[in-house]
């Protein structure tokens, strides 16, 4: 008998032996599980662990290739996810839920703008914005209007919106799936409301996370998935950071999580200079110098212009005024001069920047990497260029069929994986890493760190942006804490360095 | 994973089975009786000419002469030509006759190169053409309007309509700038009085409207009869044109070809006379006795049966030759102004007995024929 | 359970490789009907071979040529007025000059003068690229008309003298031409640098530009491959025959979309394009539309073989998009 999380006799939700596959891969393997009434299960396991796809199965994205579910004592086989969420069952999803080109009440009312339409067809938009902004609101966005044209918006108000309009169906099972990496702390504090809310609704929550103190704190029990199979559940007393960890990745994790020293160290050596760099008003007037052999974080809101500074580094955005220089002084005026004087560039949005999801592994690993293994600098033969994906694959350990798999098919911290491997392969020596970790599981983070370290090891420099105040403290040398597009505050490394003293330089 | 294979297999055996049942269907195909094979070259497809002269072959000479005519679908570039030709040689053909006119010489080539005989219908060559290639002895001959003849047939039309009274007309160019369109369309201009850019004179006209391959409203010069409109072509902006054409509300519509094609209901609904240059069809007779077509000068369907009977004496070894060179021949405009004219033409080249029907083809057909007689037949029919 | 996941495995590489082979496999099919069909109706064989190479040969060349502007996404539906504009100022230049390598010159710098023109008015003006190449396509047939007809005077049409390329009206040597083109156009597509950018921008051109990969630069030289197929179509095109009129070269630009789709192209580009898709899909195509016309007899079926070949056409797409829906992991 197959082991299952202990149940009531009247759960809401209760999902028996699901089994789905793609192609030859088994996302989830025979799992089973209730959820009850003011639950707020959170859901943890590696990427490629099955989380995502159990999750879509309950809410209508695919259907199971085998298994049960029963919603509120009935079958439960949602048509699609508008059907689902129609009856009960909302999920707001990873990667983006909204269409750009339309404004913020036509993407919550999508499909539903029949409502708002007079007897003679034509639309009542200040209605439908007006409903807009009432639904904004009640979720706590009140600075999110109806008529604001989603492209305009960043990717954190536009999680809201997508969260905003599933809430508006009132679902009585919510699934949340790895989004508070999307927010910002106002962001991430109207979600707990919401589920918060929920839970005293004696409605449920499934919730999906990385953040480990966020799952410890938000949900009430814990159900650990690896590998596609069901692994254990771990009630609110049983929480124990170190033992859910071991579940999760079924080892024990060696080493340490961050950095176990705390001495921040570099070389003498410049590696890339900023001097009085503006770009538009996200960056003022900024001026950076990164080291050799240094971990340089930046951290901040969502909003304080850092995501913009990685890019101007990379010459992705050309600055309105000041210079951007390697060690030697040599202009970095774009991507292809950055990449030649060996920069590499890890963007934020993995799946639209960084990766050619049709493409394979090797395509998008090899690709940055052409100098190192054409012949004559032009001629790609197949055996040099496997030989050099091989080597990312083995040494970062991806998880792939095979180096001609489509990189669609992986997860997440697989992708994020090819992405390294695609600047670390062919040998960068500055590395902008812009939320490196966002979206990937525990056991594949240590892996990114050590490897951090490794390079740092290797003289290498290596500039972390993130809005995770931990693991910049747990890693950097030095930290910039940016607000408003300037640079504030410049932390270094220390054992005593907490979020409470950077926090007051962000806000 | 089973079903999808499965289901993938079921795909590519049911696109076997169809192209096996396709090919098989060829199989099926009785086979008929060995006759001589002509292939015929076509670049008008539709219009009321054009199937004329097809119902003429497929129907009536194919029947009395154990021939089988193939013919191309439209086409519109000398490769095309090329490769129709190169196809008919595969297909056993034994003499190609063409209505299509992208490329003469070059079809003459290709025939001469796979040895089969050509020759030139309701067409000519051009006059330094022709003399290049009069002595091929794959080139059977042409018979059909000359440049001049399309000329002269513009020309009494607008004459017609300029002695008629009419204080303005609308103009159709039909396919300006193919030679024939062209010939046509300075006899009409000339013809109504008109000069074009200054000149009245035949090739001067010619060499303007080729230049300005269409025709210029603004050099046209016509104390007598206005031209209200001129359009030519057909695509997607042809009813606008057209009903600018109407609109303009012109004593008659003067069309160089194709207008009982394309035309002939707008223009009947609208009550405008007007008038073409095509063939003595059933279509074009309904036109003239119910509508307002006043004046057709045609070319009888059967009138591409001499130039058969040219290609099948040659292909079987009686080439007529005109002392040694290919037959150069010219065919008239027969003009009907009214139905009874017309029906007189029509009835005397109806489906059943065309003017050249069998007995007077027969004439021309076999071993000994002279050049003169063949000549006479064309001339005085 | 590991030897069900092998076998699975095993099962997925086979019907990866199938459907990898599908357009090669098409064309052999095709090839055995087409053959069949000859055969029994008694035409001659070797010379309808011969023909179909000639009439795919001009649509493989520019065909070829044209992958890499589709393997960007974009597609051009110039191509077709462009060729005819080559062959336009090749033999006015024949005709003005006299000298048969200042023709070639003319009809090359034609070719890909107007391709350039395309992918350099699409950079400077910030437009998808096909727009621009449907007003080229307008303005470029116009222009040849222009010439044609103020050239032409009463023929209609403008030509070299027969004799003069006569000599190369053979297979042997088209053979060669589309052989040497088609290696060149491989070796660049799969074995240079160039060729994996282009696929890889074709994937994602925003990704593509943050890999230090220009999208004009690659473009421009997406369409110079273009312009050099086209001049290389146009002057095998005035070698077939030796005249060019208005109605020259006018289905090829519909038909390269036809024929690299046949061939297994994904429409819109990226890491999975192939360059054999022109080859194999432009005889596909002329082997297609032949066999249906010997099938169905040309007197009663006018326009029947096209609608068929349409048919082909959106059963091959659907096929291919086949690869498409395999469900993917919700991301």
């Amino acid at each position: 008998m197959l082991e299952t999380k202990p149940t009531d006799s009247n759960p809401l939700l209760k999902v028996e032996g699901i089994v789905m596959t793609f192609g030859t891969i088994m996302a989830v393997n025979n799992v089973s599980f209730a959820l009850q009434k003011g639950e707020v299960l959170g859901l943890i396991g590696e990427n490629g662990s099955g989380k995502s796809t159990i999750t879509s199965v309950i809410a209508g994205m695919q259907k199971a290739k085998s298994g049960k579910m029963q919603f509120k004592g009935k079958k439960w086989e949602p048509l699609s996810m508008i059907d689902a969420l129609h009856r009960g069952v909302g999920m707001v999803v990873q990667e983006s839920g909204t269409i750009p080109g339309i404004t913020v009440a036509e993407n919550i009312f999508l499909g539903e703008t029949d409502r708002f339409c007079t007897k003679f067809g034509f639309l009542n938009k200040a209605k439908m914005n007006q409903e807009a902004d009432d639904v904004m609101a009640q979720i706590g966005a009140k600075d999110v209007r109806g008529s604001m044209l989603t492209a305009n918006l960043d990717f954190q108000t536009r999680k809201l919106i997508e969260i905003a309009k599933v809430i508006m169906k009132k679902p009585d099972v919510l699934i949340i799936d790895e989004t508070t990496t999307a927010l910002s702390q106002n962001g991430r504090k109207i979600l707990y409301n919401i589920i918060s809310a929920y839970k005293k609704a004696n409605k449920a929550v499934i919730f999906i996370s990385h953040d480990m103190d966020e799952i410890l704190n938000v949900c009430t029990s814990l159900l650990v998935l690896r590998d596609g199979k069901y692994i254990r559940t771990f009630k609110k007393a049983e929480f124990d950071e170190d033992e859910i960890r071991t579940s999760m990745i079924g080892r024990e994790l060696k080493g340490d999580y961050y950095r176990s020293d705390f001495t921040a160290s570099r070389s003498q050596e410049l590696a890339l200079s900023l001097k009085n760099v503006s770009y538009k008003d996200r960056i003022q007037d900024v001026s950076i110098d990164v080291y050799k052999g240094e971990i340089l974080g930046i951290g901040g809101l969502s909003h304080c212009g850092m995501h913009s500074l990685g890019k101007v580094m990379f010459g992705a955005l050309k600055p309105d005024c000041g210079s951007v220089t390697r060690g030697n002084g040599n202009p970095v005026k774009d991507e292809a001069s950055a990449m030649a004087q060996n920069i590499g560039y890890v963007s934020k949005d993995r799946d639209v920047e960084s990766l050619v999801l049709q493409a394979s592994v090797k395509d998008n690993i090899a690709i940055a990497g052409m100098n190192k293994y054409a012949l004559g600098n032009f001629l790609i033969l197949d055996n040099r260029e496997n030989a050099y994906v091989d080597e990312q694959i083995k040494t970062l350990s991806i998880k792939c069929s095979s180096r001609n798999q489509l990189t669609s098919q992986l997860s997440g911290g697989n992708k994020q994986k090819v992405v390294f491997g695609k600047w670390v392969g062919r040998g960068s020596e500055v590395l902008i890493l812009d939320c490196p970790t966002r979206g990937v599981d525990i056991g594949v983070k240590q892996a990114m760190y050590q490897l951090m370290m490794k390079l740092k090891a290797e003289g290498k420099s290596i500039i972390m942006i993130s809005e995770e105040m931990p693991e910049l403290i747990g890693m950097s040398d030095r930290l910039l804490i940016m607000k408003d597009g300037k640079v504030m505050k410049e932390f270094a490394r220390s054992q005593s360095l907490s979020d409470a003293d950077t926090i007051k330089y962000m806000i | 994973m089973k079903a999808k294979y499965a289901n993938f297999a079921k795909k590519a055996t049911a696109l076997v089975l169809v192209g096996a049942v396709l090919t098989g269907s060829v199989f099926a195909r009785p086979k008929k009786a060995k006759n001589v094979k002509i292939g015929v070259l076509v670049s008008d497809v539709s219009g009321e000419e054009a199937l004329g002269f097809r119902a003429y072959y497929e129907k009536y000479i194919a029947s009395a002469y154990n021939v089988t005519f193939k013919y191309t679908e439209q086409l519109t570039n000398a490769e095309e030509e090329k490769s129709a030709i190169e196809k008919f040689a595969a297909q056993g053909c034994k003499a190609i006759i063409s209505l299509s006119s992208s490329d003469r010489v070059t079809q003459l080539q290709t025939c001469s190169d796979y040895k089969l005989y050509y020759a030139i219908a309701s067409g000519m060559l051009e006059d330094d053409q022709y003399e290049q290639y009069k002595n091929n002895p794959y080139f059977v001959g042409q018979i059909g309007p000359s440049m001049e003849t399309e000329f002269q047939a513009g020309l009494e039309m607008g004459r017609y309509f300029a002695a008629k009274g009419v204080k303005s007309v609308s103009i159709y160019g039909a396919f300006i700038p193919n030679p024939m369109h062209v010939y046509r369309t300075a006899g009409v201009l000339i013809g109504l009085g008109a000069t074009y850019g200054g000149t009245n004179d035949k090739n001067a006209v010619v060499g303007q409207l080729f230049g300005d391959s269409r025709v210029n409203v603004a050099k046209i010069s016509s104390p007598k009869v206005a031209i209200k409109s001129y359009f030519q072509g057909f695509g997607e902006t042809t009813t606008d044109e057209l009903n600018a054409a109407i609109q303009a509300k012109p004593d008659a519509f003067l069309s160089v070809g194709m207008a009982t094609t394309f035309f002939t209901s707008q223009l009947n609904a609208a009550g405008i006379e007007f008038s073409d240059i095509d063939s003595f069809t059933s279509g074009n007779g309904k036109a003239m006795k119910d509508g307002k077509l006043v004046y057709l000068a045609g070319k009888y369907s059967s009138s591409i049966g001499p130039i058969f009977a040219a290609v099948i004496n040659a292909v079987n070894g009686n080439s007529i030759r005109d002392k040694g060179n290919a037959i150069s021949l010219s065919q008239n405009y027969l003009v009907a102004k009214n139905y009874a004219d017309f029906d007189k033409f029509y009835t005397s080249d109806s489906g059943s007995s065309p003017i050249f029907d069998k007995s007077k083809l027969d004439s021309v057909i076999g071993s000994n024929v002279s050049y003169e007689a063949f000549k006479s037949l064309v001339e005085n029919n | 359970m590991e030897n069900q996941n092998k076998k699975k495995i095993g099962k997925y590489r086979i019907q990866e490789i199938m459907l990898t082979l599908m357009p090669g496999i098409a064309l052999l099919v095709l090839f055995l009907m087409f053959c069949i069909a000859v055969i029994s109706k008694e035409y001659m064989l070797s010379l309808y071979l011969k023909i179909i190479f000639n009439e795919g040969v001009v649509l493989a060349l520019v065909a070829t040529g044209a992958v890499f502007i589709y393997t960007l996404g974009s597609f051009d539906i110039s191509l077709g007025a462009s060729t005819l504009l080559s062959a336009t100022l090749g033999v006015m230049t024949y005709n003005t000059t006299e000298n048969l390598a200042l023709m070639i010159i003319v009809i090359f710098a034609t070719g890909i003068g107007c391709s350039l023109l395309s992918s350099l008015l699409a950079s400077v003006f910030n437009i998808p690229v096909f727009v621009t190449t449907v007003a080229m396509m307008s303005v470029l047939s116009a222009i040849s008309a222009q010439l044609i007809t103020s050239n032409g005077g009463a023929l209609g049409g403008i030509s070299i003298p027969a004799t003069l390329l006569k000599g190369l009206d053979n297979p042997p040597f088209k053979i060669v031409v589309l052989a040497l083109w088609f290696a060149i156009c491989l070796f660049v597509f799969n074995f240079t640098k160039v060729g994996r950018k282009q696929k890889f921008l074709g994937g994602n051109p925003v990704c593509a530009q943050l890999t230090g990969i220009s999208v004009n630069k690659y473009a421009i030289i997406a369409f110079v491959m273009a312009g050099i197929g086209v001049a290389l179509g146009a002057f095998l095109t005035i070698v077939y025959t030796p005249s060019v009129t208005t109605g020259t070269a006018g289905s090829i630009g519909m038909n390269i979309l036809v024929a690299i789709v046949f061939g297994g192209m994904p429409i819109s580009g990226g890491p999975r394009s192939k360059i054999y898709s022109s080859l194999v899909g432009g005889f596909s195509y002329i082997l297609l539309t032949n066999f249906l016309k010997i099938v169905i007899d040309g007197n009663a079926g006018y326009g029947i073989s096209q609608i068929i070949s349409a048919v082909f056409f959106l059963l091959v797409v659907y096929i291919a998009s086949m690869n498409y829906r395999t469900k993917m992991l919700p991301r």
